[in-house]
């Protein structure tokens, strides 16, 4: 009976990393964003003589 | 059935020149899937709204009992992992991670016809239970099999799969939002069908996990590698059988461990957002706190990661004695940071990433400290009786800080004080996992498997 002895191939190793990687860095990504929320000033009110004209 | 038989450990082992590298990505397949069961909260609103659709309506579930789903879920995480465990061992990780995988698309099946009928106790029965077996068996399935592959860097490669289940939840909760909004209708909020797309989206990506891992042949090693001449006697060469493990004082010291980091680490996941808002009142409202919780997440991730790496280096009991004595200082210095002390919202965030991130990096090490204490031969199954320990911190994290958060509050502290009374108990239970973790040794002779086998790279289980 003949082994298989074949290398794994980098594509196919690599195809493997994407598989997961792209959906997990796009969570990262989706969570990164909501975390930016922490670094926004907060919502103050403006004063109506500041307030932008119209 | 001979299609199910290429599911058996023997049709699992890798052939020579197999890479290594190809069976992290399968572990987190798996753990991406299932840790989607911490982002359950995003499905709450709308299921309360089944009937009311836009608010809800008489005869539409509470969120108190919609809340029950994810307990359930989580008890049978550890009731799975703990049960099955040493079946794993025997029949492998990839008839392991193939029937976690149908456990966990049915417990979506089957809450979908629980959601169309407007039956909870489907949801309960489907997500809570039979998808519940499917996080335990999906949880514990890739470890062993990671540390047989990386014998040189344990730590790392448990790491990289624990990290994924933190991973889980930043694309499980998105992911929902994105499938409600476009099932949504003017009669129904969408929640049915994206519990159908999900249960598939999820089988088809764990199915990749499925057929992608191997198990190493007896005997493999690393190329180049070799086992560490100078013997380490926190490293054992031996293996020691799941059921006599769970009468070692290392297992229950072990256990104590855990069980403290991780209700420690609820401390502060359980109120991240109120406890910022309320030490920081006005600097901080809602939609800030919100993003302070999504950094919290990264860190937690990222934690697992890199904590477990760094016992790789400096080794598994010096990595938690850092989590405990850090741990510890930095929980009593939290309540310090607020608006009546130092005012510093950026020392308060520095302070909680570095401790969310101990978390993590707690649940990510203890499988190769287990695996230094009782070998490799049943380590998945000791893995999966260890988590009873975080079941038990599930409990007992939120009840020990809400009780605690009431308590003072009804006896006159403020809000923020009341948080500092909790921070304190949360450092002194980091110092009880610091006397367990001091007490930990080499496991006595007397516990060793009698069968002759070593604790080898390759040695494949039975």
């Amino acid at each position: 009976m003949s082994e298989n002895t074949k290398k794994s191939s980098p594509a196919m190793i690599l195809a493997a990393w994407v598989l997961v990687g792209v959906p997990l860095a796009w969570g990262v990504y989706n969570t990164l964003l909501n975390s930016m929320k922490l670094f926004q000033p907060p919502a103050t009110s403006v004063p109506a003589s500041s307030a932008p004209a119209k | 059935m001979a299609l199910l038989s290429f599911l058996d450990r023997e049709r699992s082992i890798a052939h020579p020149g197999y890479s290594r590298w190809l069976v992290p990505p399968a572990a987190l397949a798996i753990h991406l899937a299932i840790g989607q069961a911490y982002a359950f909260s995003v499905f709450k609103i709308p299921l309360s709204q089944l009937i009311g659709v836009s608010k809800p309506a008489s005869g539409d579930w509470k969120q108190t009992q919609i809340a029950w789903i994810f307990s359930c879920a989580i008890v049978m995480l550890g009731l799975s992992a703990a049960t099955f465990g040493k079946w794993l061992e025997g029949a492998g990780p990839r008839k392991a991670m193939f029937v976690s995988a149908v456990c966990f698309a049915l417990g979506f099946y089957i809450s979908y016809f629980g959601v169309i009928s407007h039956q909870l106790w489907l949801l309960y029965s489907g997500y809570g239970f039979v998808g519940g077996i499917g996080l335990g068996l999906g949880y514990i399935s890739p470890v062993s099999t990671l540390i047989k592959w990386f014998p040189d860097r344990p730590g790392l490669a448990t790491g990289m799969a624990i990290m994924g289940f933190g991973g889980g939840a930043m694309i499980g909760a998105p992911l929902s939002i994105k499938l409600m909004a476009f099932y949504k209708s003017a009669g129904g909020v969408g929640v049915g069908k994206t519990f159908l797309t999900m249960g598939t989206i999820y089988f088809i990506f764990m199915m990749f996990g499925v057929f992608t891992i191997r198990v190493p042949r007896d005997g493999w090693k690393p190329e180049g590698w070799t086992a560490p001449a100078k013997h380490n006697a926190m490293i054992t060469t031996h293996n020691v059988e799941v059921n006599t493990a769970f009468g070692t004082p290392q297992f229950w010291l072990l256990w104590v461990v855990l069980c403290t980091n991780v209700t420690a680490g609820i401390g502060i996941i359980e109120q991240a957002s109120p406890m910022i808002q309320e030490f920081f009142k006005g600097a901080i409202g809602p939609v800030a706190a919100g993003g302070f919780v999504g950094l919290l997440s990264l860190f937690n991730m990222g934690g697992r990661f890199f904590w477990s790496s760094v016992s790789d280096y400096i080794g598994r009991k010096p990595t938690y004695f850092i989590f405990f004595v850090l741990g510890a200082t930095l929980y009593f210095l939290l309540p310090k940071t607020g608006a009546d002390h130092l005012n510093s919202i950026a020392l308060f965030v520095g302070i909680a990433v570095v401790l969310i991130s101990m978390y993590g990096g707690g649940f990510a090490t203890i499988p190769a400290y287990l695996r230094d204490m009782f070998g490799t031969h049943h380590v998945s199954a000791i893995h999966g009786r260890l988590l009873t320990a975080w079941s038990t911190a599930g409990v007992l994290g939120p009840v020990l800080v809400n009780y605690l958060r009431e308590y003072e509050l009804a006896h006159g502290a403020d809000k923020s004080s009341a948080y500092q009374t909790v921070l304190h108990v949360m450092a002194g239970l980091l110092v009880v996992g610091f006397v367990a973790n001091l007490l930990v040794r080499p496991v006595a002779e007397k516990y060793w498997m009698q069968d002759g086998s070593v604790a080898t790279a390759g040695s494949g289980g039975h």
